[in-house]
């Protein structure tokens, strides 16, 4: 039942990953060039991206419009659906910015590690994505975390560093343990591993039994949720963040930023809407508290941050507070859009946060790091494309429009407040008028920190010299950023249908009626094509 | 029309790029392109505004452009835009301003021209989208996006206490201005969830809203009034009412002067516009409800700030505060909620922009010959620049309302509004006692300002222009001080002319704005002026209206 070769042929991105992950490995103790295994890394995201195109494309039109409905089906233990190839997009993206970004940064005698590295990190988000199994799960995101440990080591030499690295080695392994847990329970209460195969009337007759028979789920839902919660870096789960982001280099603080939290955030979705039906209400009131919780804390302890790794570390806090949002949105009442805003902002997200990082990359050097927030002032006169591109994506965390980061903050806040206008019985509830409200004020006191680090670069004079020694790639890392930025921001609208699709096909697997296995392909071809016939008016 | 209107908005965008590649020729040509730019939007508005139809009639369907902008399952953002009576004249002053704003930094800005340049592009951008927006989204868009190039203007570009000011105005504006976006999209919201229509578009929310306001199934009473709250945060940051209006004296006297100019001229009034877009026709019973606690709070701000301008010994800061009081009276002509009261409001929005602009455009005018703010320092000006003593009059005079100057038009209008609200036609739940005198003491107050304010700007005209000769005495002017050059009459001539042509012939003004004013106040009317129509129309209605909107 495990391995078909169909799981295999979805599969391929992955395999050609890991392949040329290896390869890179084993090459780069004969051959220690920079460039050249930059260009076998590029290459091979190049060639993942290309081959997830391939999948689909080749899947028939039938298959893309039955993936625009939000619709997907099982193979193995995947789940193929547009959430998953969204997000494999995503990861495959942001790999190769990343390689961008390391391409002149990382030392000579490190670099060939460093993209390999990378590049089982980008496996495991893209596993993470489409799993379909607990299992598969477990192990996508410790693909994410182990090579973390690796590339935290792999960053300069120091105190700091190795202080970074320690504690960020010890609470995830805590956090891992914490969320094995959960998903135990989640194990017992359901009687599978398999999350297509949840079988909803089970739960539901042991939550006929009252609050003692839903105590098992109750509990697997507190552990998964910190345990992510460790993941997208939330309050109280957060200790850890600013001390790493500030002991490590900027590409690796923007690897933490991005990476835990696009598998923390999918796998977040993934795993609490099979336990959402009997306990929404329970799930969405503690992840109103952490959302509340992590905004606030976030965005006040940035206010007094001088060193910009720390500040992007706590922003990268608050910012896990507005993903929240979406999420309990979606948790009372699914066809809120709340997902869908959830992963729009995820990837607006995203993209601000790694151009932020691109370019003070790009500022640094091989050897010193921009590191303090008085080392960009004047950068506006000295490095104008530079302190732009930070300025695009300061203006866009801010959610200002007509930048992407408004776009994302728009669909969360309309999220919030339509679960508020649902009636009672259909998952309304007051306090997501709160919700909405903290996020705004929320929203204004970020503003406060990300125009600072404006005002800095554009309105002091110039103090010290910035080394600027990061090369084309971190400057095509940074422009690429800042014209995705600038793109989503004046036509979102792919983007937002995007998300709202890959909304959906978290939001359909709840229910489990459209879900069909991938036994018998020519039957699964023939329900998705007479499906398609349907739901045109239902696709945008 | 139509493609006429989205050349005009965007025009301003194109050229703000073109900076660029101008950026390396030089700064005569940044300027120059520059000038071209506004000049080439401010005769497309023109066009625009010659073909309006003379009457306002139809005023909803002039030059409207939709086009699909963001569409899902959950949303339906338009890119639409138009002009309508409220509109228009806010768009074509913001045309003006902008040529007086790029000739009156010719040779202010010596630094980095073409950022500046292109920032002040951008704002005249973020003003031409604000006022003709006709989706609530594009709205919100173009009104937050002002604040970036502004940000810039000031911090880049503004005098000591720049850096601050910048901040502390992007601040305060952002922090009202998100809940203003909490409280439309609660509108969309609310409306999507009551009638299953998902629409984004202003007119159309404003018609289905007010219609289901008389049907008396529309909002209930406390829904509106939070909705009210949030709207209000931002537009009365921005207009700035009176316990909000800290930033804004910081943030004009730090301002270079064509930033003050825009200022002054043009973003205050999106606050004001906002309520009479937004709070007035689709919240009618909030409105209702509020009216007299904004008539308080706005005759507070007339009175406080022409106090606090006449304490002021910075020029600037005099005519910054002097803000503060007149966008108190164009508040009082709004929430009069009849119709001189709105006009005047309206009209005054205009006027106000015109001869603030130019004051402040004098006053950069001023600074650049005796580099000085202080009011103390100067004396019988006008013996050494007559032609600049001249228009410092004739603003100075339309400022305080002299009849024959677009000031009076709207102040007259206004105040006849207000008086004949709270004299003439007091509805029946504002009559009790307490409430009869608050009423009586905003009109009175009113009034009372216009004195207080010919006081505060004539005493400024004399002090810096009349008496005896007195110059600072500080090394930094050695050159002789010379009158106006042609460049600065040509950036006022546009403005005198306004100022009496509206003086002399407002008709041509208002003509084109009543239709739709009335429009937006219609729904405040009937529910205040004859409650027992709206009885009687709703009494076969379940449930009645009167529980309801209690």
């Amino acid at each position: 039942m495990f391995v078909e070769l169909d799981t295999i042929r979805w599969l391929w991105p992955e395999i050609v990953l890991v392949i040329l992950a290896s390869w890179i490995y084993v090459g780069h103790t004969f051959r220690q060039d920079r460039l050249a295994w930059t260009i076998v890394a590029a290459a091979a995201y190049v060639v993942a991206g290309f081959a997830l195109f391939w999948q689909v494309w080749t899947s028939g039109p039938e298959f893309w419009i039955a993936f625009q409905a939000g619709q997907g089906f099982s193979s193995g233990p995947l789940s193929i659906d547009f959430l998953g190839t969204g997000i494999r997009w995503l990861a495959v993206a942001m790999g190769l910015l990343f390689t961008l970004v390391g391409s002149q940064l990382t030392s000579r005698e490190s670099a060939g590690e460093f993209f390999a590295t990378l590049m089982l990190l980008v496996v495991g988000i893209m596993l993470v994505a489409s799993a379909d199994e607990l299992v598969l799960l477990f192990v996508g995101l410790e693909l994410i975390s182990i090579p973390t440990y690796v590339l935290l080591v792999l960053g300069r030499r120091g105190r700091a560093n190795a202080e970074a690295s320690a504690k960020y080695f010890f609470l995830s392994i805590f956090s891992s343990a914490i969320l094995l847990y959960g998903l135990s329970f989640l194990y017992g209460v359901t009687g599978t591993t398999n999350l297509s195969q949840v079988e909803l009337p089970r739960i539901a007759a042991a939550s006929a039994g009252g609050m003692s028979h839903l105590l098992p789920s109750a509990i697997a839902m507190v552990l998964i949720l910190s345990g992510l919660g460790f993941k997208i870096a939330a309050v109280p789960f957060h200790f850890y963040a600013p001390d790493v982001y500030q002991g490590t280099t900027n590409a690796n603080a923007g690897l933490l930023a991005v990476a835990p939290k696009i598998g923390g955030i999918v796998a977040l979705v993934r795993l609490t809407f099979v336990l959402a039906p009997h306990l929404a209400e329970f799930a969405w009131q503690m992840t109103i508290v952490l959302c509340v919780l992590s905004m606030t804390i976030g965005n006040i302890c940035a206010l007094w941050q001088t060193n910009v790794r720390r500040l992007m570390a706590y922003s990268s806090i608050a910012h896990a507070g507005y993903m929240l949002i979406g999420l309990a949105a979606g948790l009372a009442a699914p066809e809120s859009g709340g997902v869908a805003a959830t992963l729009l902002y995820l990837l607006v997200y995203v993209l601000a946060s790694l151009g932020t990082f691109a370019a003070l990359a790009y500022l640094g050097s091989e050897e010193s790091e921009v590191g303090e927030l008085d080392e960009l002032a004047g950068l506006g006169r000295r490095q104008p494309a530079a302190a732009g591109a930070i300025a695009v994506c300061m203006f866009s965390l801010a959610g200002i429009p007509p930048l992407a980061g408004f776009w994302g903050k728009l669909s969360l806040f309309a999220g919030a407040i339509t679960v508020w206008n649902e009636p009672l019985e259909r998952g309304g509830s007051l306090w997501f008028i709160v919700l909405a409200v903290a996020g705004a004020i929320n929203a204004a006191i970020a503003a406060a920190y990300y125009l600072r680090v404006v005002s800095v670069m554009f309105f002091r004079a110039p103090t010290s010299e910035v080394p600027a020694k990061g090369g084309i790639g971190a400057w095509s890392a940074m422009a690429a950023c800042c014209v995705l930025v600038l793109l989503i921001g004046f036509l979102p609208g792919q983007f937002v249908r995007f998300a709202d699709i890959a909304g959906k096909a978290a939001i359909r697997k709840k229910t489990g009626a459209e879900w069909i296995s991938t036994a018998e392909p020519q039957k699964q071809r023939h329900v998705l094509q007479a499906r398609a016939e349907r739901i045109p008016a239902d696709s945008p | 029309m139509e493609t006429l209107l989205v050349i005009t908005i965007f025009l301003p965008l194109v050229g703000a790029a073109m900076m660029w590649p101008f950026a390396a020729l030089g700064r005569m040509y940044v300027r120059w392109a520059a000038l071209a730019v506004t000049l080439v939007t401010l005769v497309l508005t023109c066009v625009l505004v010659q073909n309006f139809p003379a009457d306002g009639s139809d005023a909803g369907q002039f030059a409207v452009v939709s086009d699909t902008w963001v569409q899902t399952a959950a949303f339906d953002i338009e890119f639409s835009v138009g002009l309508d009576g409220l509109g228009l004249w806010l768009f074509a002053i913001s045309a003006v301003l902008m040529v007086t704003s790029v000739l009156v930094s010719w040779r202010a800005i010596t630094s980095r021209a073409a950022l500046f340049y292109a920032m002040l592009l951008l704002l005249e951008f973020g003003c031409l989208g604000v006022f003709s927006a006709r989706d609530i989204i594009l709205f919100y868009v173009f009104f937050e996006f002002t604040l970036i190039p502004l940000f810039f203007l000031i911090g880049i570009w503004g005098s000591s206490e720049r850096r601050y000011a910048a901040v502390k105005f992007f601040l305060f504006t952002l922090a009202g201005s998100l809940l203003t976006f909490l409280g439309l999209l609660a509108i969309v919201i609310w409306h999507a969830g009551h009638t299953g229509e998902v629409t984004f578009s202003i007119p159309r929310l404003t018609e289905s809203l007010s219609e289901l306001a008389l049907r008396g199934d529309g909002m209930s009473q406390s829904l509106q009034m939070w909705i009210f709250v949030a709207l209000m945060a931002g537009f009365a940051v921005k207009v700035p009412l009176f316990p909000f209006h800290t930033w804004l004296p910081l943030a004009h006297t730090e301002a270079p002067t064509a930033g003050s100019v825009f200022l002054a001229g043009i973003l205050l009034k999106i606050g004001t516009y906002g309520f009479l877009r937004f709070n007035v026709p689709m919240l009618p019973d909030a409105t209702i409800y509020f009216t007299p606690w904004i008539l308080g709070v706005s005759a507070v701000g007339i009175i406080y700030g022409a106090l606090v301008a006449l304490a002021q010994s910075d020029m600037k800061r005099l005519i910054a505060y002097s803000s503060v009081s007149h966008l108190g009276f164009c508040m009082v002509g709004v929430f009069a909620l009849n119709h001189l009261g709105v006009q005047g409001g309206t009209l005054q929005m205009v006027n106000h922009g015109i001869s603030t602009g130019a004051l402040f455009a004098l006053i950069g005018m001023l600074y650049e010959r005796y580099h000085t703010r202080e009011i103390r320092k100067l004396g019988g000006v006008a013996r050494r620049t007559p032609v600049l003593a001249l228009f410092m009059l004739l603003f100075a005079l339309s400022s305080i309302g002299l009849p024959g100057t677009n000031g009076f038009a709207g102040e007259f209008l206004l105040l006849i509004g207000m008086f004949q609200r709270a004299f003439f036609d007091l509805p029946e739940m504002w009559s009790g006692g307490n409430m009869r005198v608050l009423f009586w003491t905003v009109s009175i107050a009113a009034l009372f300002g216009v004195v207080m304010g010919a006081w505060y700007m004539l005493w400024l005209v004399q002090r810096i222009f009349f008496g005896p000769l007195r110059e600072p005495e500080d090394d930094k002017h050695h050159e002789v001080v010379r009158d106006l050059s042609l460049r600065e009459v040509m950036a006022l001539v546009p403005l005198a002319v306004l100022v009496i042509w509206i003086g002399v012939w407002p008709k041509f003004f208002l003509d084109r704005m009543q239709p739709t004013l009335n429009q937006s106040t219609h729904a405040v009317q009937m529910r205040l002026s004859s409650p027992v129509t709206l009885d009687s129309q709703l009494s076969t209605l379940d449930p009645p209206p009167s529980t309801r909107s209690d």
